[in-house]
């Protein structure tokens, strides 16, 4: 299958007016320039109109007013490391990149918190607070690459949300420029602010409610003591056991990820790390805190890792070692690229206590499907990542991997769980919010987003369904929305 | 599915190599290699990163778009620093698809630019009396100072030529003990003889004959800049020569070269006469940052340490280059920026001026803030553009191959 973008460019005088307002290299209309904006770091592939690189909030308003009078879609992007499709492009729609938006504008040591522009990559933020002794504690496994803007329009979360809360916890304040090119401020750094708080809408807002242009991030004290631990097993099930009983005795570790065997060999292949080839799962955990309680933590975590079975007890013996850990769990979505040239995935939430149940519906889901799936995630919050490796060009393989993504969803929800826990809806889980939400609910969520956004120009076609046809699969071809593909 | 979804053959242009659909399908779009791209950093631009520049090479392999203008500039603007290869989880051999697809653009050169890239790259650039004659002329400029008659953005990266060290003799057989080779080289051998002398030196002090056979260029040059076949051409000549001395070790000082050199083998995979005796060449070949070389300690002072693109992301020598700065005494100190790429690129800084000019400049502040008065750096075009950039700045750093801070001595 190959996808031809449309040719159908913008009416004349369109890219001139942008032009006007960005200068002649910030605004993207080639042909080549149009198909990489088209994309972002999923597998969905939309069209894109124009592409426009902003520098500041002046000419993210003036943009959003040429949009506003001509009618034009706008979809803001900032990396485009997301899974969702969220900044994918719909119907030649406007991207609004704010990559080049990347200045740390003012930092408070004394809240502590920061404000700063959308550009800003996460772990960019967090080297410009360390002198400081601080650090952004969301942290997704794209941290180095994703920005800020993006984390706040997917309320993204990480391995350290566990104990620490995802982005929502974490932004104060935010500048937004709504569809009509107005700007509006929104919270600060004084705890309670006044009238109606409605940080929690925006964040998450997946670029639906309009371009948030500027934002005061909660930074957090870096804890004075940090120990992480790999625990070998030879079941998943003891692993999963291990992290609900670890939590039962009172024990919230800073993160807990669990990697199953197919994992475990495509990210040691990338890392070196010297994780367990022959393990059938491995569970970092890391604890944090001051010395004593980091002691503590460390002792009751290996106690409850050896009464589940674990074969070996690794901890870190230095920075360079932890480090090395946390590289070879944050690679393993590109690793998987070793073992094939694409890989699909859900992020739904289970309850952590139905782990072990979940674990082997996808494994049997997998094998129903004749699919390869390997496991990485959020063990600790029950956050799922089953990555289904696959080749795009193999049109049947496809096909079942759709199935298999909408069975494991359906899994998840059935067994009490929630679509998504960080990457967002976009556009792939667009036609699941059924499975999760009724008639009412979708409607009052579509009215929410009206009040923003009227004429529903803003990442149009995400999120909520367009239809009344809620739970069909989005990837399914009949339901496809035109000018996708995957 | 829409109307307009057809299938398309892959629109490469015949007459050159394109890069490989299988290396192409490797990458997965996740963004890990952005922060890493120079060119991306400067410029937030999707069509300026790694990823972007391997969606438009899946675009014409999936023959949505063909090798265009657009596609040229986009394949230009690249550094080919590789910095996006080492930050990729997948594997994406990155190096490999930009120099087949600047082979690519090569083709809708037109005919005169190709002809005069074919002639520098594959002509004067492989023989030794040519560069010498280029050197000359360029010496006597400087000398005159005629040179800053011309824009500064064609004289800034070109390195300073020492006529009095040109004429002087080189060495081309020191020590004893089995034959090691060492690469002469096109612009080493002309601009940077006091590093070809502490090479010879360094190889002796291992208890090997090192000898300096009279051919130049390896190829790199030509390959990086879409003319494989000169890159072939230089390629066997040189494995020929090293054979014929019976090498056991081929010692190379510019991370330009050593990179490219290593993979001699997959250069002529294609050549069923010369692929088995690439290959075997290629393993013998070592940057002399790898050879740990005895040496007196000349000084205590601290020294910063610039990693070459192509030592760190061809070849993963990075702990290498600290250790030969320790063994000559110094102190190594890291450059505050990251290891981002200095923009000299090869042609790089002559191509892409402005670029260039942006990274040049960050580097000379970056190394003048790292407090130190000499700054370490093993390849020939980041030496001239990072002693241009200390100029520029007004910065009073030395630049020094590691090699040169040695003074070898017997090992005991």
């Amino acid at each position: 299958m190959v996808y031809i973008p449309r040719m159908t460019t913008l009416a004349p005088g369109v890219a001139a007016e942008f032009r006007a307002i960005l200068g002649d290299d910030r605004v993207l209309d080639g042909s080549t320039e149009r198909i990489i904006y088209a994309r972002d770091g999923s597998i969905a592939d939309g069209s894109c109109g124009v592409a426009l690189l902003c520098e500041t909030t002046a000419e993210v308003s003036a943009c959003m007013g040429v949009a506003h009078r001509r009618g034009l879609p706008v979809v803001p992007r900032g990396s485009g490391t997301g899974l969702c499709g969220g900044a994918v492009p719909l119907d030649d729609a406007v991207v609004l990149s704010v990559a080049r938006m990347r200045r740390v504008l003012e930092i408070d040591p004394a809240v502590p918190c920061a404000w700063v522009e959308p550009g800003v990559l996460n772990l960019d933020l967090t080297a410009a607070v360390t002198h400081l002794g601080l650090h952004y504690a969301p942290d997704p496994s794209s941290q180095a690459a994703c920005s800020i803007g993006g984390n706040v329009a997917t309320n993204a979360g990480g391995p350290h949300c566990l104990a620490s809360g995802v982005t929502v916890q974490h932004v104060l304040g935010v500048e937004i420029v709504l569809p009509d090119g107005e700007v509006l401020a929104i919270g600060g750094p004084a705890p309670d602010p006044p009238g109606y708080d409605l940080r929690g809408f925006i964040v998450g807002g997946e670029g639906t409610l309009g371009v948030v242009t500027k934002a005061c991030v909660r930074l957090t004290p870096n804890p004075p003591a940090v120990k992480t631990m790999l625990f070998d097993f030879a079941s998943t099930r003891a692993a999963g056991t291990c992290v609900v009983d670890v939590i039962a005795r009172g024990v919230v570790p800073a993160a807990m990820e669990l990697m199953d065997s197919r994992m475990i060999e495509a990210c040691e292949g990338f890392t070196g790390a010297g994780l367990p080839l022959d393990a059938a799962a491995v569970l970092l955990v890391e604890v944090d805190g001051t010395p004593a309680d980091v002691e503590a933590q460390t002792g009751i975590a290996v106690d409850v890792a050896r009464a589940s079975g674990t074969r070996d007890v690794r901890i870190a013996a230095d920075e360079a070692e932890r480090a090395l850990l946390w590289k070879a769990r944050k690679s393993a979505f590109g690793a998987v690229a070793r073992v094939a040239p694409n890989y699909y995935l859900h992020d739904c939430v289970v309850p952590r206590t139905r782990l072990v149940e979940i674990l082997d519906a996808i494994a049997a889901i997998a094998a129903r499907h004749d699919l390869l799936v390997m496991n990485v995630f959020h063990a600790g919050d029950g956050n799922l990542h089953p990555l289904i490796a696959f080749d795009r060009r193999d049109a049947a393989q496809v096909e079942r991997v759709m199935a298999a993504g909408r069975d494991i969803v359906e899994a998840c929800i059935a067994v009490g769980g929630v679509l998504t826990g960080e990457h967002g809806i976009g556009l792939e889980k667009r036609d699941y919010m059924g499975l999760s939400f009724g008639e009412l609910d979708l409607d009052a969520q579509a009215r929410a987003r009206r009040a923003f956004d009227p004429a529903g120009r803003m990442n149009p076609r995400k999120v909520l369904p367009v239809t009344s046809r809620c739970g069909e699969a989005i990837l399914d071809e009949n339901s496809l929305p035109p000018g996708t593909w995957v | 599915m829409d109307a307009s979804t057809t299938s398309g053959g892959a629109r490469w242009l015949p007459g050159a190599p394109a890069p490989a659909e299988d290396d192409i399908v490797k990458c997965v779009a996740c963004g890990l290699c952005l922060p890493h791209c120079p060119t991306f950093r400067l410029t937030g631009r999707e069509t300026a990163a790694p990823r972007g520049r391997v969606a438009a090479m899946r675009a014409v392999q999936e023959g949505r778009a063909g090798v265009d203008g657009a596609f040229a500039a986009m394949m230009d603007e690249c550094l080919a620093c590789r910095a996006c290869e080492t930050a990729c989880p997948s594997g994406v051999p990155y190096g490999r698809m930009i120099e087949a697809a600047r082979a690519q653009v090569e083709v809708t050169r037109p005919v005169r630019v190709r002809g005069l890239r074919g002639l520098a790259l594959g002509q004067v650039m492989s023989r030794t009396w040519a560069m010498r004659a280029m050197a000359v002329g360029l010496g006597v400029t400087q000398a005159l100072r005629i040179d800053r008659l011309l824009p500064e953005r064609m004289t800034a990266g070109a390195p300073r030529v020492s006529l009095p060290r040109l004429a002087r003799r080189m060495p081309v057989r020191l020590g004893s003990g089995p034959v090691a080779a060492v690469l002469r080289g096109c612009v080493m051998d002309v601009a940077f003889r006091p590093v070809q002398e502490a090479t010879m030196r360094a190889v002796a002090a291992c208890g090997h004959t090192a000898v300096m056979p009279d051919g130049g260029c390896c190829g790199a040059l030509a390959a990086h800049y879409g003319h494989p076949q000169a890159a072939r051409r230089m390629a066997r000549a040189r494995i020929a020569e090293f054979e014929a001395l019976g090498a056991e070790a081929v010692v190379v000082n510019s991370a330009g070269c050593s990179a490219h050199m290593k993979q001699w083998g997959h250069l002529l995979a294609d050549d069923p006469a010369w692929a088995g005796r690439a290959h075997a060449m290629a393993a013998r070949v070592r940057d002399v940052l790898e050879l740990d070389v005895p040496s007196e300690a000349t000084t205590t002072r601290p020294v910063a340490v610039h990693d070459a693109c192509h030592h760190v992301n061809g070849q993963g020598i990075r702990a290498e280059t600290r250790r030969m700065v320790a063994a000559s005494g110094a102190r190594p100190v890291e450059i505050p920026d990251d290891g981002r790429c200095c923009g000299a690129a090869g042609m790089y800084s002559v191509l892409q001026p402005e670029m260039s000019a942006e990274l040049r400049l960050s580097k000379a502040r970056a190394i003048a803030a790292s407090g130190a008065d000499t700054v370490a750096c093993a390849n020939p075009g980041c030496a001239a553009q990072i002693a241009a950039g200390l100029r520029e700045i007004g910065a009073d750093v030395d630049v020094r191959h590691p090699v040169e801070l040695l003074r070898p001595r017997e090992r005991t």
